[in-house]
Order: structure tokens, then C-alpha cells, then sequence
């Protein structure tokens, strides 16, 4: 048979035409990407989390770029679930680009909650946990680096919701598989990871941290790419979903890596702003990669590490 | 690609960008890419300096002092060398038509837009009368005043005094004010540090002056995707028109608060609604 390998991959009860993505928080609404690619190219739009009221985020000095990286605050600015409704996902109206909404939330019943109406929109086809969340009833702590509450919230949103469940991991934690685990135990369709591991940077004239009053910001570009490709593998290897990899791919070569070692799908994210087509210039590439190698179907080179 | 080393740092680089689409008008600008590795990493936002068209084909100019590794590189590049860039981004300033006085506040490189601004109103209004406040922290960091006598009036200041006014561009601008070498009312452009731009903002405000001012900050993408440039702007006194729409603010959910991108609703302002207290905090 010839024609184009087959790139397609299926998250629980979501089939994707391709393994590649945007992440979330380095996408907009999507829309901010129209006037460089096609959207319906991609294997998932995924927007940028969405709380249950709108946010301005954090202040000002949200940014500063590291060896390599990308260190951010932006503190969930985004519109609120009501205007997200209301004025941004009827641009997904005309498009057939599955959508992935990412939602995050202050208390086990916001994300509940969320998942409840997202639950309502039938343009949202998966939902992807936040999870690196400020658990504002546990002083703080991020509901992500907690086992039983990590549970909880998988088990009370799955309850809500028939789409396809994704779950965001943090790599701030001692044992990420035991968190994967938890997530596969709870009835998530899938995990992607990493999010962004936390840093700083100081200026050291004014003793100032970088971020200002923000004080730290997530770590994101080809800077974490050898952590995100190492909890991807060891993810990948400890549970039966699929797992979707995250962190610093900005090219073919790095997906790749991430596939050779499990992902089934990847997220591209900072590298978007540094060439904002790098998506769809992964899945050209990756048609040409598995014809030079003869794999007529792209799922043969997932996990094929020797 | 050209680029030419105008003052010991400072370079001025003009691209052939005839086959664009899309031309620049003052305070837009392009978001560049400075290597060809991941460090630096994100693209560096440059604003139009100058815009020349002859015989067909159209040249962007860009002027930038190298402070860092983007920079660095960026005055590596030699004649017939083609730049990854993506623009024009951004507004642009507001052109009121008919001014009469103006006066272009700028410290440092941040004369690099209002020099475009400059250019554009002259074309506008040939009689119009252009006042520069050009200066920085010493005599060999002032650069570009043959080019700016072109333009109009040229005042000259320097932290140290070692050339110009002994003082800081708000103090000359108030001197001048003050007895009269200035009119009241004239039209402010400013670009420069924070705080020089907050106390301008206090002096637009007490002589009845309208004034635009031209933002920068760390921008991750320029597009409006990654949102790190919010800037806090005052609800009260918030500028939309159809040249300025603001697409991508933000309001708190009790209306108190309003952040606003500076790559896509900027970067350029209106003085009097940028809360500069708040972004200095």
C-alpha cells in the first residue's frame, strides 16, 4: 500500500489525525495562531487554562529569559469560563481541529465545576487538568503534589464528564509514577507532562528576583527538555494510557525523542514563539521521518527504545 | 541586510522588506530573531526607526545598542544577510494631524521610534516644529545629534553634565516649560526608562500637554499569545479608539483592575493611562 503513514492517535474516546500539539498557556485561544498556520492542521488545539472567574494574573515583569529557557509568571490570566463560552470558542465553530480544554481551579469543587460545564459545550472534545494549582483550602499546596488529593480531583471530574480526560503532571514531585498511577487508578484517559518545573533568577545589581514581587516562575524551553524526556519515559513505562510528552521540543528531532521513549503524542510550547508554525513543521517532518524508515504507521515508533 | 555602527555600541541595520506585505507605520515594530542556536533564546523586539522607499523597493530601519547576547549577534550580521523577523507588530502611535509644536522626549535608544514618529509628522505638517530632548547617562552614550538636528530642535542632557543640560529629561522638559522655550499644550512623545516616563506623565498632566509614550518590556512570543508583557493600566482613564482597540486587555472581575499586552494592545500609550505606580511596584 502507499499514500501518507498513518499519524493518528487515539486518547481514550478521542482520535487525533496527528501526534502533535500545541501546550496550553503557549497557545492563546488558539485564534493568536491564524495568521501564521492553519489550525485544522494540527493534531489538537489546546487553550490556555480557564478558571471559573477571569484573572489578570500575576504583575507585571512576568518574564525573563534564561541559558536556554524561559522562566514566566503569568498567574492563569485568562478570560473566565463564561467569556471563554461566549466569545472565544465560537471561533472553533467551522473548524473539525479536535479541541482540548485546559481548566485549573483554586478548590477541588471549581474544577468540578468546570468540567461540569465544559461537559455542556460540544465543541469541547477532552479536558486537560491543571493540576499545578495553589490548593487554596490546604494553604497552598499544589493539588498536583499531593497522592490523595491528585485522586480526588481525578475521581470527582471524571464523575462529571464523558469527553476524554487528560492529566497535567508536575515534575515537582519525589515520584512521579506514583502520581501517574493514581491518575490511570482514577479513570484519566491520559497524562501529559511535564508542566513547568518552578525557578527564579536574580538580578544581582538590585538583589531583585527577576520576576519582581513574583518572586518565581515556570521553567519552560529547550532548557528542561533531558527532564521532560526522562519522567516522560519512566511515566510511559508504569502506566497503560497514553502519555502525552511536554518540555522544550523545538524540533523534529526532539518529538522523536519523546516518541522513542513513549509519548504517543507531544506538546510543542515556548518553541512556539520563537517560530510560530514549529507545529505543523513537526508533522511534515514526521510523515518524511516514517517514510524514510518505512513504518507505514506512526504508533510502530512509539516506546521503540532499545 | 546592511548594518552600519552609527556611535561606539550603537548600530543601525536597514532590511529589504519590499516583498512584505504589510508596511510599518511609527511605533510598530518586528520581533527578530538574534542567533541561530537556543541561546539567546526568544526573539528581541526592535521598533521602526526609518522606513525609505526608492526605486521600487522599500528598506526598514532599525536602531539598537548591543546590551546582550541578542544584540551581539545582531551586529555580527554583514551586508546580503537575510534576518528571521515577524512584523509589523503592535499599534503605532496616534498621528493628531495639524500639530504645531511637538516636542520627542528620548533617552538613550529610545529615540529609535520617535524618530520614525518624527519622520511621519514632518511629511504631515512641513511647518510643524519638532523639539528633541536627546541625552543619556554620559557625553559618549548621546549619540545620533547630527541626525537629529535634521529632524528638528535639539536639546541635549546628560546625567553628569558632560554634555547638554546637567539633569534628567523631566527636569529639562520642565526648565523649558517653565520659561516658555516650550508651549503649553504641545504634543508629547516619549520613550525611555519607566520612572522618566512616570514623571513625564506628571509634567503632560500639569501643563495641559497630550502625550504618547512607547513601551518595552521582556516579551516571550509578540503576538499576544504568552501574555508576559501585561503592563497595569488606570480603568479611569483607559484610550480605545479605532486605531487603538485593545484587544487584548484583561479587567479583574470587579472592574478595579485592567492589565493590557504591550505587544499587541502597545506599544505605544497614552501617557496619562498607563498606571505607573503600580508597574513599578
Amino acid at each position: 500500500m502507499s499514500g501518507s503513514p498513518d499519524l493518528s492517535v487515539q486518547i481514550g474516546g478521542l482520535r487525533l489525525k496527528n501526534p502533535v500539539m500545541p501546550a496550553s498557556g503557549t497557545f492563546g485561544y488558539g485564534e493568536e495562531y491564524a495568521d501564521f498556520l492553519d489550525l485544522n492542521r494540527l493534531g489538537a488545539v489546546i487553550v490556555k487554562t480557564i478558571t471559573l472567574k477571569p484573572r489578570t494574573g500575576s504583575y507585571p515583569h512576568r518574564s525573563t529569559e534564561v541559558a536556554s529557557g524561559f522562566l514566566a509568571s503569568i498567574g492563569l490570566q485568562n478570560v473566565g469560563v463564561e467569556h471563554f463560552i461566549k466569545e472565544k470558542l465560537p471561533y472553533f465553530a467551522g473548524m473539525d481541529v479536535p479541541l482540548i480544554v485546559n481548566i485549573g481551579g483554586q478548590s477541588l469543587e471549581e474544577y468540578v465545576e468546570l468540567a461540569s460545564i465544559m461537559n455542556t459545550q460540544p465543541r469541547v472534545d477532552a479536558l486537560e487538568l491543571n493540576i499545578s494549582c495553589p490548593n487554596v483550602s490546604k494553604g497552598g499546596i499544589h493539588f498536583g503534589t499531593d497522592p490523595g488529593v491528585t485522586r480526588e480531583l481525578v475521581t470527582q471530574v471524571r464523575g462529571v464528564t464523558e469527553k476524554t480526560v487528560i492529566v497535567k503532571l508536575t515534575p515537582m514531585v519525589s515520584d512521579i509514577r506514583l502520581f501517574a498511577e493514581i491518575c490511570q487508578e482514577a479513570g484519566a484517559d491520559g497524562l501529559s507532562l511535564i508542566n513547568a518545573p518552578l525557578g527564579m533568577s536574580v538580578d544581582v545589581k538590585t538583589r531583585r528576583s527577576k520576576l519582581g514581587r513574583n518572586m518565581k516562575g515556570g521553567l519552560t524551553g529547550p532548557a528542561i527538555k533531558p527532564l521532560a524526556l526522562y519522567l516522560v519515559h519512566q511515566v510511559s513505562k508504569s502506566v497503560d494510557i497514553p502519555v502525552i510528552g511536554i518540555g522544550g521540543i523545538s524540533s523534529l528531532e526532539d518529538a522523536l525523542e519523546f516518541f522513542i521513549v513513549g509519548a504517543s503524542a507531544v506538546q510543542v510550547g515556548t518553541w512556539n514563539f520563537i517560530n510560530p508554525r514549529i507545529t505543523t513543521d513537526i508533522i511534515e517532518g514526521l510523515q518524511e521521518y516514517l517514510i524514510e524508515n518505512k513504518m507505514r504507521v506512526f504508533r510502530e515508533l512509539v516506546g521503540t527504545l532499545l | 541586510m546592511e548594518n552600519k555602527n552609527i556611535s561606539p555600541g550603537f548600530y543601525r541595520m536597514a532590511l529589504d522588506i519590499s516583498a512584505n506585505s504589510r508596511l510599518p507605520v511609527p511605533g510598530q515594530f518586528y520581533n527578530v530573531r538574534c542567533g541561530e542556536t537556543k541561546d539567546p533564546l526568544l526573539r528581541r523586539p526592535f521598533s521602526m526607526h526609518r522606513l525609505t522607499k526608492e526605486k521600487g523597493s522599500v528598506r526598514l530601519e532599525i536602531l539598537y545598542r548591543v546590551v546582550g547576547k541578542g544584540t551581539e549577534w545582531l551586529s555580527g550580521r554583514k551586508k546580503g544577510e537575510t534576518l528571521d523577523t515577524i512584523g509589523p507588530l503592535g499599534n503605532g502611535f496616534l498621528m493628531r494631524g495639524g500639530s504645531q509644536d511637538v516636542v520627542l522626549v528620548a533617552r538613550g535608544i529610545g529615540i529609535a521610534p520617535l524618530y520614525a514618529l518624527g519622520d511621519a509628522l514632518r511629511i504631515e505638517n512641513p511647518k510643524v516644529h519638532i523639539h528633541i530632548l536627546m541625552g543619556a547617562r554620559y557625553a559618549q552614550r548621546v549619540f545620533y545629534k547630527e541626525e537629529l538636528k535634521k529632524l528638528g530642535e535639539v536639546y541635549l542632557y546628560t546625567d553628569d553634565g558632560s554634555i547638554g543640560y546637567h539633569g534628567r529629561a523631566p527636569q529639562l522638559l520642565l526648565h523649558l516649560l517653565e520659561t516658555n522655550r516650550l508651549p503649553r499644550g504641545l504634543d508629547l512623545y516619549a520613550c525611555g526608562p519607566i520612572p522618566m516616563m512616570k514623571e513625564l506623565a506628571q509634567i503632560a498632566e500639569r501643563f495641559s500637554c497630550s502625550g504618547q509614550v512607547a513601551l518595552e518590556t521582556h516579551m516571550g512570543c509578540g503576538f499576544g499569545a504568552c501574555l508576559s508583557c501585561a503592563i497595569p493600566l488606570k480603568p479611569e482613564a483607559l484610550k480605545t479608539c479605532a486605531a487603538w482597540q485593545k484587544p487584548a486587555l484583561q479587567w479583574s472581575e470587579d472592574g478595579s483592575t485592567v492589565y493590557s499586552l504591550i505587544c499587541k494592545d502597545g506599544p505605544i500609550y497614552d501617557i496619562l493611562e498607563v498606571h505607573w505606580d503600580e508597574w513599578l511596584a
